[in-house]
């Protein structure tokens, strides 16, 4: 995607002005903690994404981007805080400035901006990952299953295809939910149908059995087949205009028995045992009052969240941290889900309940229609509204919400008024009067309710089989969804398992060569098993060191960027995250990433020196592609050791006659830089566990070393018979020798202004001489052209030359071979 | 060490899993329709509301 060629980071966090160059390499940012290196990780992960993570993630309480992004003088001035990087654009070759102020975070300016840069800047914004510190590391390898999954999906960008599965598992369950309850409608009709004709199964045979031996007494034709279209009363003669419909008086007695059957079952004791079990249900969940938003807020919120892009709000252009704002819906949405759970527990309960309404309806329905055909007609408005409350409380319960309303509706639902039970005596006793109907008019009423019946269940039938593909469909495309995602993630994680091993294994082949991991998606979950020497698989955390756990967050990370980003992988920020891991392995680590990641540029935070200079000796980072804070400051922020800035600073404390903070800066700065002259000529001195050395263990080494380098150049270019470099070596000698005598240092116990911290005493033109000298040491140890100090190669075994990092200098230090 | 996975940049695994299911989705021989709708659904237009995804696989419109 980009490298990072520069930043420019002005009064944001702890830094006032601080500019670093990159070239688009790596580079190492060292300094003691609170110098402001991290401060440095903020400024660039704000520039790319207009976000700073630390100020945003979990447990931050009232901290803000918005109000402590600013430097603390300037919190009141967001605009300038302001950060500007320019990165180059391998794809399109184009170098590119980024600038966002904390006022407008989310808006980046961008020189030059075409649509192709935007869209690369775009993805960059949308990779937050690329800066990882130890707290995100960690994540990685001792989270639980199931937020490791999370987090590994967020890095992979997975959300859509979670969405995408859950939105299709949705549709698969209201598709069976529909099929549930066209099925009890299904089973309503035919068993309606069933009574009607007179036979204990629905086969095609018996149907036209009984329907053609009615038709025979009609003197109709019997029919040969059963269609779905054709009706069993073919040929009969429909009724005179103005004809009363009579009541089919069997079918009549018939379906009264039905209607106080089912009413028996309503409000008999199995019936009361599914309403308690329904209420406490329904109780339990009004509870909670998220359930009044339901689906419906869910749905709102994952789509409020998708869409939550600006920095205020669109409606009344409130200000609000955005992302406090997705972690405050994301934990509404969280909450509604577990709401979803019980609810789908608590609708269970209530399809029995529907079922038997949908029955007592359809029977109550059945006696008014045969009430209406009575002559005189007899008023059953008892039925009716039973019936329409049937209606009714199948409604709410379907609906579900408000669950007040569901609950009130399963309270009610046992209980038949008595005029229900005197309607259908009425009715009964209206229909017992009538005469028994003529042969032929009984077999007229059993073919047109029969034709009824079967109309309807048809039509049960039909609706039952359309949602029945749906469901099916539904389903299938559900399953395959899931098979398709789990299978292509096997392969994803099953490639990134096997490259975090041997990731893994190479930093650690010392002892764990044969390393290996296990990486298991199962149930939107995701385990993770590391080999623990050949004795088995266990969780990370469970034997292996916080060092090793460290390097396992950073190998498993580093596979994962590769997988997701492939070539595209350019950059990444890593902050302090390997400080519970050892020098060696941290050695190791430093190969690992010159080795197997080669195009990438990582910027680096330490605060140990000593990595560092891992860094720097395993040629990670060259030249002087490094910062090293000395301090920091509320006033000025991060200060480097910069040998330019250092000896203004001294000058300008001079100026200011305060020869006391002169002093105590020349010191820190010799301790520095002597350590790293110690480093870079191979300098015995007397070694120290707690790497404690002292100024005066270290300068003076290092001058003696340097002279006995310069003379072992002489014995070497005189033994190659090389008298022209005898004379240019001794010339370095002498020079050498002359700058280390004027600044004292090799009696160093004379040297009262630096070492014995007397320069209360000193005034200016005293500690002026004394600091010039010393600068003057400091140039005899580096290359004239580029400054760099020079050092012997190669930093272990035999001393082949002492050289600088540009070339310039290169004094060769081998003798020639004698002749056997 | 393991070869690099990708060679090209960026590879986006949710492309990757709609294209796979889309290609199960025709061996499975469901209805060449449906699939149809679902890859402009999912690939094209890149949406995953409940109703997109509703009428792409039922062919059922969506609410105005």
């Amino acid at each position: 995607m980009i490298r990072i060629e520069s930043i420019v980071i002005k009064e944001f966090r702890g830094i006032r002005d601080l500019t670093l160059n990159f070239n688009g390499k790596n580079f190492g940012i060292c300094g003691p903690n609170g110098t402001g290196k991290s401060g440095v990780v903020d400024a660039l992960e704000f520039a790319l994404t207009g976000n700073v993570s630390r100020l945003s993630g979990e447990g931050r309480g009232g901290i803000s981007l918005k109000t402590h992004g600013p430097h603390v003088d300037s919190r009141d001035a967001p605009d300038k805080a302001r950060v500007t990087v320019t990165v180059t654009i391998p794809s399109l070759s184009k170098t590119v400035t980024i600038e966002r102020t904390v006022k407008a975070p989310a808006i980046a300016r961008v020189t030059p901006s075409d649509d192709a840069i935007l869209a690369v800047l775009k993805k960059v914004q949308s990779h937050p990952e690329a800066v990882l510190s130890r707290r995100e590391l960690i994540k990685y390898v001792l989270a639980t299953p199931g937020d490791r999954a999370k987090e590994v999906q967020a890095l992979l960008h997975l959300d859509q295809v979670e969405q995408v599965r859950t939105g299709l598992q949705k549709i698969a369950n209201a598709c069976e939910r529909d099929v549930k309850t066209l099925n009890a409608d299904a089973t309503a009709a035919s068993d309606s149908l069933l009574k009607a004709l007179g036979i204990p199964t629905l086969a095609r045979d018996k149907v036209l059995a009984a329907a053609n031996a009615q038709r025979a007494i009609l003197g109709l034709a019997s029919l040969s087949e059963l269609t779905d279209t054709n009706s069993l009363k073919d040929g009969l003669a429909t009724a005179e205009p103005g004809q009363t419909q009579r009541i089919a008086k069997a079918q009549a007695l018939e379906d009264i028995k039905t209607a106080r059957d089912t009413l028996a079952e309503l409000t008999g004791p199995a019936t009361a045992v599914l309403v308690t079990t329904a209420q406490n249900e329904l109780r339990a969940l009004a509870s909670d009052p998220a359930i009044a938003s339901g689906v419906t807020m869910e749905s709102f919120y994952a789509t409020g969240l998708r869409l939550i892009a600006a920095e205020a709000c669109p409606f009344c252009d409130t200000t609000w941290d955005l992302t406090a704002l997705k972690k405050h819906v994301q934990g509404k949405i969280d909450h509604l889900k577990e709401v979803s759970r019980k609810r789908k527990v608590a609708e269970e309960t209530l399809v029995p309940l529907t079922a038997l309404l949908r029955r007592v309806q359809s029977s109550l329905e059945t006696l008014a229609r045969h009430a209406a055909s009575a002559t005189p007609l007899l008023a059953v408005q008892a039925v009716k509204d039973r019936s329409a409350a049937c209606s009714a409380t199948i409604t709410t319960l379907s609906a579900f919400l408000p669950v007040a309303d569901t609950i009130a509706g399963v309270a009610g639902l046992t209980s038949v008024p008595r005029p229900v039970y005197e309607a259908i005596a009425a009715l009964e006793k209206v229909v017992a009067t009538l005469p028994e109907p003529s042969k032929q008019g009984a077999a007229r009423d059993w073919l047109v309710v029969a034709q009824e019946r079967l109309d309807h269940y048809r039509m049960a039938k039909r609706q039952q089989k359309a949602a029945t593909e749906h469901a099916t469909r539904a389903r299938q495309v559900s399953d395959l969804y899931a098979g398709a995602s789990d299978g292509v993630l096997a392969g994803i994680y099953s490639s990134v398992q096997n490259d975090f091993a041997a990731l893994y294994g190479f930093v650690n082949r010392d002892d764990e060569d044969k390393f290996a991991a296990k990486l298991k998606p199962s149930m939107g979950k995701l385990g993770f098993d590391v080999d623990f020497y050949g004795r088995g698989f266990f969780p990370p955390g469970a034997y292996h060191s916080e060092g090793h756990q460290d390097g396992m967050g950073l190998c498993l990370y580093l596979a994962l960027m590769r997988h997701l980003h492939g070539a595209g992988f350019t950059f990444a920020i890593l902050d302090d995250v390997l400080m519970s891991v050892d020098a060696g392995h941290r050695r190791e680590v430093c190969a690992l990433l010159k080795k197997e990641f080669p195009k990438t540029q990582f910027v680096m935070t330490t605060h140990d020196p000593i990595w560092l200079r891992h860094m720097k000796t395993e040629n990670l980072i060259s030249g002087r592609a490094f910062a090293q804070f000395r301090r920091w400051d509320v006033d000025h922020g991060p200060m480097e050791w910069d040998d330019r800035d250092v000896w203004t600073e001294i000058d300008d404390y001079l100026k200011q006659n305060d020869v006391r903070s002169a002093a105590a800066l020349l010191r820190h700065y010799l301790e520095y830089v002597s350590a790293e002259l110690c480093h870079r000529l191979r300098v015995p001195v007397e070694f120290r566990g707690d790497a404690q050395y002292q100024l005066g263990e270290l300068l003076p080494a290092a001058i003696r070393q340097m002279r006995k380098t310069y003379s072992s150049a002489k014995d070497a270019a005189n033994s190659w018979g090389q008298k022209d470099e005898v004379a240019e070596v001794g010339a370095l000698e002498s020079n050498f020798g002359a700058l280390a005598t004027t600044s004292q240092a090799e009696l160093w116990q004379v040297n009262v202004a630096v070492h014995f911290n007397s320069w209360d005493n000193l005034v200016p033109k005293d500690f002026a001489p004394v600091a010039k000298a010393y600068r003057d040491l400091l140039g005899g140890f580096a290359c004239s052209a580029c400054s760099d100090l020079l050092r012997i190669t190669p930093d272990r075994e035999g001393r082949e030359a002492l050289r600088c990092d540009c070339g310039t200098t290169n004094v060769n230090l081998k003798m020639k071979p004698k002749k056997a | 060490m393991a070869e690099t996975p990708t060679a090209g940049e960026a590879p986006d695994v949710p492309a990757q899993v709609f294209e796979k299911f889309l290609a199960d989705l025709a061996a499975a021989g469901l209805p060449k329709d449906m699939i149809g709708r679902l890859r402009t659904t999912l690939i094209d237009e890149r949406a995953f509301s409940d109703r997109a995804l509703r009428a792409a696989v039922l062919a059922e419109e969506p609410l105005p």
